[in-house]
C-alpha cells in the first residue's frame, strides 16, 4: 500500500546491519549537524553582534564596547529606517493587492476551466521564472523614465507585481485544484450560481492557500532590491535599499540592524507556514 | 456535466486569464523586447553588433565568470541538496531528521540582500569565519585570507539556495511510494545505493527544475556581487548596474544582459522541456 | 478566527505607517545629494533642522543618490526626464553634484544661474567656483566643500609612508596585498588614486590638467594604465571608498587612499582607530568640490536660494562643513578660519600642512581625459 507522507518522512525501518557501530555512527551525524548548525547560524549570529556592537577594532574577535546607540539612531524620528519601512511595507501592501486581484481569477481559470491553450498559457507564466529578471528592470526603469513613473511607489508596485504574479498564479492555481470537484458540484445541484458556488464554497477551501500566496508575495516585495534599485532610486527607499546604502557605506550596524527588522515578517512566516501550505496544495504546484 | 466542462465556453476563461497575461506581457515581454532592440540599435538607428564587441572587449573576464560562479554553485546546490534531502527520507534517527529538518530551512527566508551584507562581514579576513578558524587551530593565524572574492559569491549563493532546492527535493521525494524503498531495503541495498539507484531517478524530474530555477535566478542576482566583491573578476550584473548608472549607456548594458539571457536560455529549454513533459503526463 | 484579527490588525498598522511616511503639508524643500551618506546625514541632521527652526513652516528633506559620478548621473536623469516631459515645477529644489554631472546639467540647460541672487556668491574665491574640468559653469554653482584624496596608513606596520608613487610600487612588491584601493567602480577614492597614477606616469600630467585635449593621449595614458595593472598584482581591491577605510581599521590592508574627511569622521565616530595617519604623496593626488545647484524649473526657487545662502555662510561653513564634517570651506578659507578656534582649524591640517596640499592637492583630469582614463582602466587593467 502507498502513504504519501508529509517532507520530513518517519525514519524507514531498520535495514541489515552497518559497518560501524551504533554510537560512532551517532557522533558522525552529531558532527555533521553541529557543522550545518554553524555554517546557518554563523552568519545570523555575525549579525547580531554587529547589531548591538558599538565600537569593534581590529583585532578583538568580539566588539569592544556593546550597546544600542545604533538602534537609537536607526529609529530616531528624523531617521530615515522609520519612513523606509513603512514605504517598504506599503508597496508590499499594494503589490499583494494587485496580484491576488489579477491572480486569483487566472488561478481558477486555470484549475477548473477548460481552455484550449492551458498548457501554453501556463507555460507562459513560469517564463519571468526561467528568463534573468535584470533586463527586464533595468529596461522597464527607462520606460518608466519616458512616462514619468520612475521613482513613483506605483512605479515600483508594478514592477514587485509582475514579479511576484508568476508565484501569485502558481499558489492559486494549485489551491483551487487541489480542492475536491465534488463539492463545487454539489453546490451547483442544489442551484447555487457560478458566482455564489465560487464565493461560498471554493474560495474559503481555497484560502489557505491564497493567504500562503499573498504571505510569499509580500514577503517578495518586501525583500526585493534589484527592481527598486533600478526604477525606484532615488525617492523610493525601501527597506532593502537602505541597508544596501549602509553597507556600502561602511556603517555595518546600521546596515545589520535594519537587515533584522526585514527578517522579522520573513522568519515570522517561516514559523507558520506549515499551517498555511499543507503537503497537498504543495505537490500541486506547477501542474 | 462537471465544473469542469461547463464552463467550456472559452471566452470566459480567457477573460479571467487575460489581465495576468497583459501584466506579463507588457512588463516583461516587452522590456525584453526593448533590451534587444537597444542592443543592437546603432546610434544613427540602424542594426550593429558594436556593442556586442564593446562588451566582449570590456567585459570578458567577467562573463567568464560569471558562467563559472553559477555553474559551480548550481553543482554545490545540487550535492547539498541530494544529501540533505536523501538523509531527510532515508534516515533512521528519527532526532536526528527532525533537528535537520528544523535547521536546514533557515536560510530559504532570509533575502538575498541580507544574504550579501551577512556575507560580508561573516567572511572578511578577520570576519567570524576565519576567526573560529584560527581559534579552533584549524588554520595559521597568517594564513587566514578574505573569502570576498568570487568563492564569497558562490558561499553566498550555495547558503541561499540549497535549502530551496532541498525543500522542492525531499517534498518529492516524500511522495514517493515506500513500497520501492522498502523493497530496496529489504534486499539489503544500503542506504546511499536506495538513494542513487531508487529514489533519485524517480525525483530527477524536480531536481532539474529545481537547480534550473537556482540557476537562472542566480545569474540575474545583483545584490550579492555588489556586497561581496564588485571588483573584477565579478559578475555581469555589477556591469550592467555600472554601465547604467555610471555611463548611462544602455546599448553595452543591454548587450551584456541579452549575452546572458541566452546562458539562460539554455538552462531554461532543460526547464521547459521537462514542464511539457510534466503537463503531457497529466493528459 | 485570530489570524485574521491578527492579519486586519497589521494591515491597519502598516497602512498608518505608510501614512505617516508621506510629507506633512506646508512647503518642503527637496534637497537631493549625490555623494556617500555623510552628505544625506549632513542636510537631514545639521543643515536640515537649523534651516527650519529659522524658517517655520518650511521642511527640508534630503535624498541620496550614492557615491561617484553614478550618483551625480542619477540626479541629471531626473531632471533630464523632467525637462523632457516638459513638467512645469521639477520636485528637485536643490542638488548637490560632482563636477562633471554639474558640466553635463550646465550644457544641457538645466540648471539655474543663481550665483548673483545670492550673498554667499561673493565669497568664493576658487577657480573650481567658475570651472568644472574644463566646462565653464560659472554663475551656475557654489562649492559646498572641496575634498581632497590622500593615503591613510597605520604607522605601526608603514614605518616610512611612500612619497611618490615609485616609492609606492616599489613598497607594494615589498609588502604584498597590504596596500588597498577600490577600482573604478566603488567610489570616487578608487578612481582619484588611478587618475593620479596615470598624471604621475604618463609624462602628460599639466596636459590632463589643463588641456587642451588630444585623444592622441590614449597611448601615454595605456601605457600608465599597462604598470597599474602590473601594480594590481600586489595590492588588494576594497569594495567602496568606505571599505577601504574599513579594511584599514580592522588590519586587513595597512594603506590605502582614502577622502580626508571621511577618513577624520570615522575617527571620530569610533570607527576608525585613532593612530591612523594621512600622507599625500607627490606628484599629487586630486581633490574635488561639490556644488550646490538649482534646477531651472526648480518648484520651490526662492526658498532653495535661501537655503543655499545659509548653508555657504561663514558660520555654517565653520561649524558644519569644517568642524562638524571635516571637510574643506567651499567659500574662501579666510571667512571660514575667523570663525574658528585655531585648534578646531589645525584639525583639518594635522598631518598635511597647507603646504602640502597647495602643493600636492590637484584637481581632477579635464572631462574627456577623465572618461578615456576609466575606460582605460576597464580596457587595460579588467582584462
Amino acid at each position: 500500500m502507498s502513504a504519501t507522507h508529509a517532507a520530513g518522512a518517519a525514519p524507514m525501518g531498520a535495514s541489515a546491519s552497518p559497518a560501524l557501530p551504533r554510537w560512532s555512527r551517532v557522533l558522525a551525524v552529531g558532527v555533521l549537524l553541529a557543522l550545518l548548525a554553524f555554517a546557518i547560524f554563523g552568519p545570523l549570529a555575525n549579525l547580531f553582534l554587529w547589531a548591538f556592537a558599538e565600537k569593534w577594532y581590529f583585532p578583538n574577535k568580539l566588539p569592544q564596547e556593546f550597546g544600542l546607540k545604533f538602534w537609537e539612531q536607526v529609529f530616531a524620528p528624523r531617521g530615515n529606517a522609520i519612513a523606509s519601512l513603512g514605504t517598504s511595507i506599503w508597496i508590499a501592501l499594494l503589490t499583494v493587492v494587485f496580484s491576488l486581484a489579477v491572480a486569483v481569477p487566472a488561478g481558477y481559470a486555470l484549475a477548473r476551466l477548460r481552455l484550449r491553450w492551458r498548457s501554453l498559457i501556463l507555460l507562459a507564466f513560469l517564463l519571468p521564472q526561467a528568463v534573468p529578471n535584470l533586463p527586464v528592470y533595468v529596461n522597464i526603469a527607462r520606460v518608466f523614465y519616458e512616462i514619468g513613473l520612475a521613482g513613483t511607489v506605483t512605479g515600483v508596485v508594478l514592477v514587485h507585481a509582475s514579479h511576484g504574479l508568476v508565484l501569485a498564479v502558481w499558489i492559486a492555481s494549485a489551491a483551487f485544484a487541489s480542492i475536491d470537484v465534488s463539492l463545487e458540484e454539489a453546490a451547483r445541484n442544489i442551484g447555487a450560481s457560478p458566482w455564489t458556488c465560487f464565493r461560498t464554497v471554493t474560495l474559503p477551501l481555497a484560502a489557505p492557500g491564497l493567504i500562503a500566496s499573498a504571505i510569499f508575495v509580500f514577503l517578495e516585495s518586501l525583500d526585493e532590491f534589484t527592481g527598486t534599485y533600478f526604477v525606484g532610486v532615488p525617492d523610493v527607499t525601501t527597506l532593502p535599499l537602505l541597508m544596501f546604502n549602509a553597507s556600502m557605506g561602511g556603517n555595518y550596524q546600521i546596515a545589520s540592524i535594519t537587515a533584522l527588522l526585514l527578517l522579522v515578517p520573513s522568519i515570522g512566516f517561516m514559523l507558520v507556514v506549515e499551517r498555511f501550505l499543507k503537503a497537498d496544495v504543495l505537490a500541486m504546484v506547477g501542474r | 456535466m462537471n465544473a469542469r466542462e461547463e464552463a467550456g465556453a472559452g471566452w470566459r476563461g480567457y477573460a479571467l486569464v487575460a489581465p495576468a497575461l497583459a501584466v506579463i506581457a507588457l512588463f516583461f515581454v516587452l522590456p525584453l523586447g526593448l533590451s534587444a532592440v537597444l542592443a543592437f540599435r546603432a546610434k544613427d538607428g540602424g542594426l550593429t553588433l558594436e556593442h556586442f564587441a564593446k562588451s566582449w572587449e570590456l567585459y570578458q573576464t567577467d562573463l567568464t565568470f560569471t558562467i563559472g560562479i553559477v555553474l559551480l554553485s548550481t553543482v554545490l546546490i545540487g550535492m547539498v541538496a541530494i544529501l540533505v534531502a536523501g538523509y531527510l527520507t532515508l534516515g533512521e534517527n528519527p532526532r536526528a531528521v527532525a533537528i535537520l529538518r528544523w535547521l536546514y530551512r533557515w536560510p530559504l527566508f532570509i533575502p538575498f540582500i541580507v544574504t550579501g551584507q551577512i556575507m560580508r562581514t561573516f567572511l572578511a579576513k578577520n570576519g567570524m569565519l576565519n576567526h573560529v578558524l584560527v581559534g579552533s587551530g584549524l588554520i595559521d593565524p597568517l594564513a587566514a585570507q578574505s573569502v570576498l572574492d568570487w568563492r564569497g559569491i558562490v558561499i553566498a549563493f550555495v547558503w541561499k539556495q540549497a535549502p530551496f532546492v532541498t525543500l522542492l527535493l525531499a517534498g518529492a521525494m516524500a511522495s514517493l511510494e515506500t513500497q520501492h524503498i522498502e523493497a530496496g531495503r529489504n534486499l539489503g541495498a544500503p542506504r546511499w545505493r536506495v538513494l542513487v539507484d531508487i529514489v533519485l531517478p524517480q525525483v530527477r524530474g524536480t531536481l532539474l527544475v529545481g537547480l534550473v530555477l537556482s540557476f537562472v535566478t542566480m545569474l540575474s542576482v545583483l545584490s550579492v556581487p555588489l556586497m561581496i566583491n564588485p571588483n573584477s573578476p565579478t559578475m555581469i550584473t555589477v556591469d550592467v548596474a555600472y554601465r547604467i548608472n555610471t555611463h548611462g549607456d544602455y546599448a553595452v548594458a543591454n548587450a551584456l544582459c541579452l549575452m546572458s539571457l541566452v546562458v539562460a536560455a539554455i538552462g531554461a529549454w532543460f526547464y521547459l522541456r521537462q514542464s511539457t513533459r510534466a503537463l503531457a503526463r497529466q493528459r | 478566527m485570530k489570524i485574521r484579527q491578527l492579519l486586519v490588525a497589521a494591515a491597519v498598522a502598516a497602512v498608518a505607517a505608510g501614512t505617516a511616511a508621506l510629507p506633512a503639508s506646508g512647503q518642503t524643500l527637496n534637497v537631493i545629494t549625490a555623494g556617500d551618506q555623510n552628505m544625506v546625514d549632513y542636510v537631514n541632521n545639521y543643515l536640515g533642522p537649523k534651516f527650519e527652526a529659522m524658517n517655520p513652516g518650511v521642511k527640508v528633506k534630503a535624498v541620496g543618490t550614492g557615491p561617484g559620478d553614478s550618483g551625480s548621473q542619477k540626479i541629471y536623469e531626473k531632471l533630464s526626464a523632467q525637462q523632457k516631459a516638459g513638467t512645469a515645477a521639477w520636485d528637485v529644489d536643490v542638488a548637490v553634484v560632482h563636477q562633471r554631472g554639474a558640466a553635463t546639467m550646465v550644457n544641457e540647460k538645466l540648471l539655474m544661474a543663481y550665483r548673483d541672487d545670492v550673498a554667499a556668491g561673493k565669497l568664493v574665491s576658487r577657480d573650481s567656483a567658475k570651472n568644472a574640468l574644463g566646462a565653464n559653469v560659472d554663475g551656475y554653482v557654489l562649492p559646498m566643500f572641496h575634498s581632497q584624496i590622500a593615503f591613510a596608513y597605520n604607522p605601526d606596520v608603514v614605518k616610512n609612508p611612500p612619497k611618490t608613487f615609485a616609492e609606492l610600487a616599489e613598497w607594494a612588491k615589498k609588502n604584498p596585498k597590504q596596500f588597498g584601493y577600490n577600482g573604478v567602480k566603488g567610489g570616487m577614492s578608487g578612481v582619484g588614486f588611478v587618475t593620479a597614477w596615470v598624471s604621475a606616469n604618463s609624462g602628460i600630467a599639466d596636459k590632463l590638467e589643463n588641456g587642451p585635449y588630444d585623444p592622441a593621449s590614449k597611448a601615454a595614458i595605456d601605457k600608465s594604465l599597462a604598470s597599474l595593472k602590473d601594480f594590481n598584482q600586489y595590492v588588494v581591491m576594497t569594495p567602496g571608498n568606505a571599505g577601504t577605510l574599513d579594511m584599514l581599521n580592522r588590519g586587513e590592508i595597512a594603506m590605502g587612499p582614502v577622502w580626508v574627511d571621511m577618513f577624520y569622521t570615522w575617527q571620530a565616530d569610533g570607527k576608525l582607530n585613532p593612530k591612523i595617519k594621512l600622507s599625500l604623496p607627490s606628484p599629487g593626488m586630486p581633490g574635488q568640490p561639490m556644488y550646490y545647484v538649482i534646477p531651472t524649473k526648480a518648484a520651490n526657487a526662492a526658498i532653495a536660494k535661501k537655503f543655499i545662502d545659509f548653508a555657504e555662510s561663514p558660520e555654517v561653513q565653520a561649524d558644519g562643513i569644517v568642524k562638524q564634517f571635516n571637510w574643506y570651506p567651499g567659500i574662501d578659507p579666510k571667512f571660514v578660519q575667523a570663525k574658528l578656534s585655531p585648534a578646531d582649524w589645525n584639525k583639518l591640517f594635522t598631518d598635511i600642512s597647507p603646504a602640502d596640499l597647495s602643493k600636492n592637492g590637484r584637481p581632477f583630469p579635464l572631462s574627456q581625459y577623465f572618461t578615456d582614463i576609466v575606460e582605460g582602466y576597464e580596457r587595460v587593467v579588467l582584462k
